[in-house]
């Protein structure tokens, strides 16, 4: 019994450490762009074929791949912002008009995403096998690709924070989200700032991607999927807080591993039910002000 | 509260025209063109459906698909047991019950957090249906019979004038006035003697019960329904990009915006069926840029210009 | 006024393009002209959820059959008194039930197509089938179909792929020849699953197999662990799961990772596609038994299908419905030589009484216009080779029991 226990709070964490770093992006963005990317999905998508390919055809481990999909993504996210989004700012009247136009404007970019996807890739399912063997410890089985993405996306959360808390930029990131205009004045460059900002929430999608593809199969379509996955896990520790983000992915994870267990059948309306419960009694999150 | 003061003699007259064309087209058009005309159609009313509470209020609701679903599963359930009208009018109805309770919950919710829950729905019930046939009633798939394309033509269109009928009635009345107030400042139109609330959630509930009978009319067309074709989150997204594209600024912009665009993606993916997502992706942004006031804000921008042109000339 | 003077543009505006609609759809209803070449139409998903599978089950086998065809020229029609080469009239449905059935009559009204070949999957089929039958045209079901079709009785609609109806039997019948004492059942929440995985029930008790545990899982569901773990501690000798790819990946690929071996391990729709299950999984998949099934040893017909698509597409055709399709599209081939006519009654008569020798052997449909000369229902991955191991004549190869356990060592 406790042996069960233990496995599924462990299944759970391993899970949760995937959603946890797939929200971290989307969060960021959100709390501080105030873009709400239902296209964040799609950079999830982008990150997983550029490992597949990479793999399959020129052998490159897909850890190593990490250093490719990264920075790729990062300059895609950073261009979209500066040409599209800094755009749409200007043209908005209000911030809410802003919130609402971009977030459709996300729509447009998931159609172009994902059909530029399927003219590259085509709209086969693809998948392969890495690091998919069992790793013991303390009489219990975890799968090793398992363990190393829940590794990296605990590393990859952690160095997110300490940039945005210790650097100089990730003030400026901070002092952007808390109001943009004060920022300004202080002399941040803005529309820079929020490319960046914007570019590292890309980026950590394409970091996510990577890992997903160890574990999961990849497909053109998979992105809409791992969105609103974000948008709970966001929602479900507070919109632009990191550490919410990480805290809420794993609480999901934890969700989705006890709702298995009990009843499998269930487990995506635990997902959606949560979601909406806490929109409804808490919407600023578990860890929101 | 008559719709006389916003729709004059002479645009009577026009709209009557336009829909008598309308309803003596299968005498005329091509069969294709009902099927299409149809189509088009559904959308008009599931954009106009939306901007009729989201225009005004500014309430981003991105839960079409569920009310637009809730429609084609309530006929997917009847479908076979009830007369067809009654089926429809069923499948508005319990649009309009999700909606009001729907509307009553998020009462509290504003921006970000009412189009996050309303997406949310969506797959709520999608889920929930899907587990609750398999375990409950030990089914997926249900099967509609099907209808003719004329009659489901004719069921559209008859939705489509009481949807516009509805809509100027609203747009003329007290009530219109103090929902457009919601949008602006919500306390401030609690103050001028309407009950905000009941207002939202009853023009809520409205407009959901338009996108449920056009859901249970599209339903007889599909013959096989299960939770997943029902509630198809891409339905949510188009009603309001049509009615943006449109323009929100007049009640015949979202009309316009439907029309135009559900031509241009049946044109796109029977010309470009390989392309036809990035080329419908590309449009979208491209009209988000550069039309914030949609198709009916740019007529409205090249006439002053001319105007404007004019003025200068004499 | 200004509000009243826009008002009545705008309605004109849309006057306009109402007319201007209707007239560009009728303009395009030309006369018939000799006949030059045979159209087909098809409205398939080739963006949207369901792009992957069309991707990898059925889409290139019509492909490669249109290809095919015309490079002998074409089929013969002796109306005409030549061979027309044929032309396939693809469109999109992106996936969307409502797109594909407008898009279906599209094709046969205003297209006027010859033939319309089926759209891909289960539900599309359900729709697409009675708008063709109203029609008056022809439909052979591909990728995709159910027993409860037969309900629908239209006489135009062919069901062509098998599923649980004649799989579950066999399956049993394997289980119960090898010795599997008990299985866990999983199924996905959907007509497939349901299907699947309740008419496997009463099949295994048949043999005196126990059905230890029977759970069903939602598409989209992210960790699978608990099910195995859970099957794995009721001591079942079998798993059989009856799922999508997506799940059946998750399934393979989290037991290979937490090392949860069963004696017999068991996959509905996945293990037939050699270029997803065996490109992912590569050796590992040794043992792991799906549903289809036939391989080059089938038949001399089939040895050549797999050839031909190898060269064109550069990898293994699908090992369930692959041969299948193939088929079916001889035989209507011959039907419509026969007829001599592109009389769609003419054909169909013909389609639903006659026998033709196809590329699987002699090929023909019941009374339900179901096509039962399957070549196999059960395959198992053994030594590269997806054989058929249905017990009878069927059987390529003898099952491997108990499967070996899933290699130690990443490869």
């Amino acid at each position: 019994m406790l042996l069960t226990i233990l496995d599924v709070l462990i299944a759970g964490l391993l899970l949760g450490g995937i959603y946890a770093l797939i929200a971290v992006g989307l969060s960021m963005q959100y709390g501080v762009a105030r873009v709400l990317n239902i296209a964040h999905g799609e950079f999830i998508m982008l990150g997983a074929f550029i490992t597949w390919t990479v793999y399959t055809y020129l052998g490159i481990n897909p850890i190593a791949s990490l250093l490719i999909t990264g920075p790729t993504i990062f300059v895609i996210g950073f261009i979209l912002y500066r040409t599209l989004f800094t755009r749409l700012r200007r043209i908005s009247p209000t911030p809410e008009a802003f919130e609402g136009s971009s977030m459709l404007a996300c729509f447009g970019l998931l159609f172009i995403i994902q059909n530029v996807a399927i003219i590259i890739w085509g709209a086969d399912m693809k998948g392969y096998s890495y690091l998919a063997v069992p790793v013991d410890f303390a009489g219990a089985k975890f799968a090793a690709n398992r363990l190393v993405t829940l590794g990296f996306a605990l590393v990859f959360c952690v160095a997110f924070y300490l940039f945005l808390s210790r650097t100089r930029m990730g003030k400026a990131i901070r002092a952007s989200a808390q109001d943009s205009d004060a920022a300004g004045l202080m002399g941040v460059n803005i529309k820079q700032v929020l490319a960046i900002c914007f570019g590292f929430g890309a980026l950590m999608a394409g970091l996510g991607g990577t890992l997903i593809s160890m574990s999961y199969n990849v497909q053109p379509t998979m992105g809409l999927e791992y969105t609103m996955i974000a948008l709970i896990v966001i929602v479900l520790g507070g919109l632009g807080s990191i550490t919410g983000s990480l805290v809420g992915g794993l609480i999901l994870g934890l969700i989705g591993s006890i709702v298995t267990y009990i009843e499998p059948g269930l487990s995506m309306v635990a997902y959606y039910l949560i979601f909406m419960l806490l929109l409804l009694a808490r919407p600023t999150g578990l860890f929101g002000k | 509260m008559t719709s006389a003061r916003y729709i004059d003699g002479k645009s009577l007259v026009v709209w009557l025209l336009v829909m008598a064309a309308m309803a003596l087209a299968p005498h005329y058009a091509s069969r294709y063109a009902i099927i299409l005309l149809s189509t088009i159609l559904m959308y008009v009313v599931l954009s106009v459906s939306w901007a009729m509470f989201s225009g005004p209020t500014k309430y981003i609701s991105l839960a079409p698909a569920a009310f637009f679903g809730a429609g084609i599963y309530s006929a997917a359930v009847l479908g076979s047991s009830l007369p067809l009208l009654v089926v429809i009018l069923i499948g508005g109805a319990v649009s309009f019950c999700l909606a009001v309770l729907v509307g009553a919950l998020t009462l509290r919710l504003r921006g970000i957090y009412f189009v996050m829950f309303t997406f949310g729905l969506v797959e709520l019930l999608m889920h929930f249906l899907l587990w609750f046939e398999l375990n409950i009633n030990d089914t997926t798939g249900r099967v509609v019979p099907s209808i003719d394309n004329s009659t489901v033509y004719y069921l559209m269109l008859a939705v489509f004038s009481l949807l516009m009928v509805t809509v100027y009635a609203l747009q003329g009345s007290k009530f219109g006035m103090a929902l457009k107030g919601v949008g602006e400042n919500e306390e401030a139109a609690a103050h001028i003697g309407v009950n905000v609330t009941v207002l939202k959630i009853t023009v809520f509930g409205l407009s959901a019960f338009f996108m449920g009978l056009a859901g249970a009319i599209m339903a007889t067309k599909w013959t096989y329904i299960d939770p997943k074709i029902a509630f198809n989150p891409v339905v949510s997204f188009m009603p309001v990009l049509m009615a943006i594209f449109g323009g929100l600024g007049r009640p015949y912009g979202p009309i316009i915006g439907a029309a135009i665009f559900s031509y241009l993606g049946e044109f796109l993916i029977t010309k470009f069926p390989y392309y036809y997502m990035l080329i419908f992706g590309v449009i979208l942004v491209v009209a988000i840029l550069y039309m914030p006031g949609g198709l009916v804000g740019m007529a409205q921008d090249i006439r002053k210009y001319f105007l404007r042109r004019q003025h200068a000339d004499s | 006024m200004v509000k009243k003077s826009r008002l009545l543009q705008g309605l004109m505006v849309l006057g306009v393009a109402m007319a201007f609609l209707v007239g560009a759809t009728a303009a395009d209803c030309a006369p018939k002209k000799d006949k030059d070449k045979i159209v087909i139409g098809q409205a398939i998903s080739l963006s949207g959820p369901l792009a992957g599978g069309v991707a990898i089950s059925g889409g290139k086998i019509y492909e490669l059959w249109v290809e095919e065809v015309n490079k002998n020229g074409g089929i013969y029609v002796a109306e005409y008194g030549k061979k027309l080469p044929v032309e396939l009239k693809r469109y999109d449905d992106k996936s969307d039930i409502g797109t594909m059935s407008n898009l279906i009559e599209k094709l046969i009204v205003e297209d006027k197509v010859d033939f319309i070949f089926p759209p891909w999957g289960t539900a599309w089929l359900f729709a697409a089938a009675p708008i063709c039958n109203k029609y008056g045209y022809i439909l052979i079901g591909g990728p995709g179909g159910a027993g409860k079709l037969k309900e629908l009785s239209l006489p135009y609609f062919f069901q062509v792929l098998n599923f649980s109806e004649t799989q579950a039997p066999v399956l049993a019948s394997i289980f119960k020849e090898v010795g599997v004492k008990s299985v866990a059942v999983i199924y996905r929440a959907d007509l497939h699953g349901i299907e699947f995985g309740k008419s496997l029930i009463p099949d295994f008790k048949k043999k005196g197999i126990k059905v230890k545990m029977n759970k069903s899982y939602p598409d989209g569901i992210k960790d699978v662990s608990p099910m195995l773990k859970e099957a794995k501690s009721l001591g079942v000798d079998a798993l059989v799961v009856a799922c999508y790819p997506p799940g059946g990946m998750l399934f393979t690929a989290q037991a290979m990772e937490l090392d949860i071996n069963f004696n017999a391990f068991f996959l509905t729709v996945l293990p037939f596609s050699p270029p997803l299950f065996k490109g992912t999984f590569g050796k590992a998949i040794e043992g792991v038994m799906g549903g289809g099934a036939w391989n080059a040893k089938t038949s001399p017909g089939a040895k050549e299908l797999v050839e031909k698509f190898k060269a064109k597409f550069g990898e293994e055709p699908d090992y369930w419905g692959g041969l299948y399709y193939w088929a079916s599209l001889q035989h209507f081939q011959k039907a419509i030589e026969k007829a001599g006519t592109l009389d769609q009654k003419k054909i169909r008569d013909i389609m639903a009484t006659q026998k033709f020798e196809t590329a699987l052997g002699p090929f023909w449909y019941d009374k339900d216009r179901f096509f039962v000369n399957h070549p196999g229902e059960i395959g198992q991955w053994q030594k590269d080779v997806f054989e058929v191991i249905d017990p009878g004549v069927k059987r390529t190869a003898p099952p491997e029991y108990p499967k070996p356990n899933w290699p130690k060592k990443a490869k």
